[in-house]
C-alpha cells in the first residue's frame, strides 16, 4: 500500500463553506489530517469596535446564517447584563420561541445533508421538505427566512397574536409525524445505519479533553447543554430534556440532533401554551448603556456561544469577542477523521455541523 | 448550574500568591460570572492547573488593548504617576494587553485576566488545555504578542505574507481586499496577463 496526501478543499463538492484539508493516506486510510483555515476572514471582530452598540445587533447577526438568531440574543445578554436591564417575560417567551425556530430549521439541514452525502436522495428531499415548514414559519412570522432580527437590546423586535399562535401550532403539529418518520429512518434504514453506526467516533474522553460542545459532545455523552447548565431567557420555566448518545459516532451525533429537534417543537409548544402578556422591550426609547465589562452565553444550535463585551466611555465597543460552537469542534474532528476511510470523510466532516464563516468571522 | 466552588476566592489566592482581584455576581437566573485579575501574569500557569484540577473547561481567549484612563490635570511641582494595571508592572498606556481566559465552571464562568506589556509574551495553556492552541494561534496574529512554549506557533487565520499585528494597524479596505478600486483591479489583471494587442 502506498502512502500520498490528498488535498480536500478549499473549495470542493463536499464541502458547503470553504476549508483546506490535507489527509495523509496510507492505502484507503486516514493516517493524519491538517486543517488550514482562514479562506472567509472577515475582520469583524474589528468592525463591531468601529459601529455602536446597536448597530452591532444588526452585525452580528450576520456572522452566520444558521446560527443568525443566536449571535444578537448572547450579544443583547452581554450589552443588557452590562446595563443593568431587565428582560420583561413576553420578551423572555419570544427569545426563547426565535431561539428553537431557528434550532429546529438547523438540525434538519444538517440531518438532511447526510442523508445526501450517503446517498438516500429521497430521504434528503424530504427531511429539506419538512425544514421548509419551519422555513415558511420564520417568513411568515418574522418577515424573513435567514436572519431573522428577532432581538434588540432589552427584548424582542417581533410580537406573536392569536392567529400567529394558531398558524404555528398547526404547523408543528402538521411536522411532527414527519419528525418522527425521518427519525425512524435514521433508526431502521440500513442505508443510514451501514455508513453512520461505528463511523468517526469521538470518545467522551476525548470529547471533554478537546473541549467539544454541543451535539458534537452529547452525541459522546457529555451531558452539557447551555439552557441548562446556565439557563437564560425562559428555559429555568421550561421543562425539556438534555439528550446524550454514549457512542460518540455519526450516527449519535445525528440522532441527538433529531431528538433535539423533537424536543425543540415542544419548547415551542410550551412558549406558544403560556406567553405571558406584557411589552416586549424593556424600555420604550433606546437604552442607556454605561462602560462595563460582561460575558454571555447561549446554545446556539452547534452548541455554546460565548461573547464577551467591553464598553468604555464610547458608544462604539472597546472589544467583543465571540467564539462559535464550530471554533472548537474542530479540533475534534481531526480525532474524528482519525483511521477513517477516504469514502466516510466528507460524511464525518459534515457531522460536526461545521460552519467557517462562524468560526473565521 | 452550581455557584461556582465555595472556596474557589482563596484558592486562587493561593495560587498566585502575587496578589488577585476578585469578584463574582449572580443573575437573576442563579448563574454565576467571576472575574480573578492577576498581578503577575507568571502565575497564569498554576491558575490554570487549579482550573484543571477542578474540572473547568477553556471556553475562549480575548486579547485587546484597553484605552488609557483619562489623565487627571497634574498639580503644579508634581509629576503624575503613570497609570499602571493591577499589580503595578504593567502601563496602562492604551498600548499594553489585557487578556480574558473564560473558563466555564458548569454553566458558571470564570474570567481570568492578565496584564501584558505591548510587545511582550504570555505562557501557553496548551499543556493544560488541548483547545487553548487555536485561540493563542490567533491572538499572536492580531496583536504583537508572543506565546511562550506553545507547541504550533503558526499563523492560524491570516496569509504569513500579511503583516503582524492587524488590530494594532488601520488597514484600509481596499488595502485588505487588494485592489483599491474595480479599476485598480482591473489594471492589476492587465498588468499580470501583458500588454494588449
Amino acid at each position: 500500500m502506498s502512502n500520498f496526501t490528498i488535498p480536500i478543499g478549499p473549495l470542493h463538492v463536499a464541502l458547503e463553506e470553504p476549508m483546506y484539508f490535507r489527509f495523509d493516506v496510507h492505502g484507503e486510510t486516514v493516517a493524519g489530517v491538517e486543517i488550514h483555515a482562514g479562506h472567509v476572514h472577515r475582520g469583524i471582530e474589528y468592525l463591531v469596535t468601529k459601529r455602536n452598540i446597536f448597530q452591532n445587533l444588526v452585525l452580528t447577526e450576520r456572522i452566520c446564517s444558521l446560527c443568525s438568531n443566536s449571535h444578537p440574543q448572547a450579544y443583547a445578554m452581554a450589552v443588557e447584563e452590562i446595563a443593568g436591564i431587565t428582560v420583561p417575560v413576553r420578551a423572555e417567551y419570544l427569545r426563547v420561541l426565535a431561539d428553537e425556530v431557528k434550532r429546529v430549521a438547523s438540525h434538519l439541514f444538517n440531518v438532511g445533508i447526510l442523508a445526501h452525502l450517503v446517498g438516500f436522495e429521497s430521504l434528503f428531499m424530504h427531511a429539506m421538505e419538512v425544514r421548509e415548514m419551519m422555513q415558511d414559519v420564520k417568513e411568515s412570522v418574522f418577515g424573513n427566512r435567514m436572519d431573522i432580527a428577532a432581538h434588540t437590546i432589552g427584548g424582542v423586535r417581533y410580537d406573536i397574536d392569536a392567529e400567529g399562535i394558531a398558524y404555528l401550532k398547526d404547523k408543528l403539529d402538521k411536522m411532527t409525524p414527519l419528525v418522527a418518520e425521518i427519525a425512524e429512518v435514521f433508526r431502521t434504514s440500513n442505508s443510514i445505519l451501514g455508513r453512520t453506526r461505528g463511523i468517526g467516533i469521538l470518545s467522551h474522553a476525548d470529547a471533554i479533553n478537546c473541549s467539544a460542545v454541543g451535539p458534537v459532545a452529547r452525541g459522546a455523552g457529555v451531558d452539557y447543554d447551555v439552557r441548562k447548565k446556565a439557563p437564560y431567557a425562559a428555559y429555568d420555566r421550561l421543562d425539556f430534556a438534555v439528550h446524550t448518545l454514549p457512542d460518540g459516532d455519526v450516527w449519535s451525533r445525528a440522532m441527538v440532533r433529531l431528538q433535539e429537534v423533537v424536543t425543540s417543537m415542544d419548547l415551542l409548544r410550551q412558549v406558544l401554551d403560556a406567553l405571558p402578556e406584557g411589552p416586549t422591550t424593556a424600555t420604550k426609547e433606546r437604552p442607556a448603556v454605561p462602560p462595563g465589562e460582561a460575558v454571555a452565553k447561549c446554545e446556539a444550535p452547534r452548541g455554546e456561544l460565548i461573547y464577551y463585551v467591553r464598553i468604555g466611555d464610547s458608544p462604539k465597543p472597546e472589544r467583543v469577542k465571540w467564539r462559535v460552537p464550530t471554533y472548537v469542534n474542530w479540533d475534534a474532528l481531526t480525532i474524528m477523521l482519525k483511521d477513517a476511510k477516504i469514502s466516510d470523510i466528507a460524511i464525518i466532516v459534515n457531522s460536526i455541523d461545521p460552519c467557517v464563516s462562524c468560526t473565521e468571522r | 448550574m452550581t455557584i461556582l466552588i465555595d472556596d474557589l476566592e482563596s484558592r486562587l489566592a493561593a495560587a498566585a500568591p502575587a496578589g488577585i482581584q476578585y469578584s463574582s455576581a449572580n443573575n437573576a437566573k442563579g448563574v454565576t460570572t467571576a472575574w480573578c485579575r492577576l498581578a503577575d501574569k507568571e502565575e497564569l500557569l498554576p491558575v490554570g492547573a487549579l482550573m484543571k484540577a477542578i474540572g473547568a473547561r477553556l471556553s475562549t481567549i480575548t486579547i485587546f488593548q484597553p484605552k488609557a484612563p483619562a489623565a487627571p490635570a497634574p498639580k503644579e511641582g508634581e509629576t503624575p504617576d503613570a497609570p499602571t494595571f493591577f499589580g503595578g508592572s504593567v502601563a496602562s498606556d492604551g498600548k499594553s494587553y489585557e487578556i480574558d481566559y473564560h473558563f466555564d465552571i458548569d454553566g458558571d464562568t470564570l474570567t481570568v485576566v492578565v496584564h501584558v506589556p505591548n510587545g511582550g509574551d504570555v505562557i501557553s495553556l496548551t499543556p493544560l488545555f488541548r483547545n487553548a492552541n487555536w485561540p493563542e494561534r490567533e491572538l499572536m496574529e492580531i496583536y504583537s504578542v508572543i506565546v511562550r512554549a506553545h507547541p504550533d506557533p503558526r499563523r492560524l487565520f491570516l496569509d504569513p505574507g500579511i503583516e503582524g499585528a492587524v488590530l494594532e494597524r488601520l488597514i484600509p479596505f481596499s488595502t485588505l481586499v487588494n485592489s483599491a478600486t474595480t479599476k485598480g483591479l482591473w489594471e492589476k489583471i492587465m498588468a499580470n496577463k501583458g500588454s494588449q494587442s
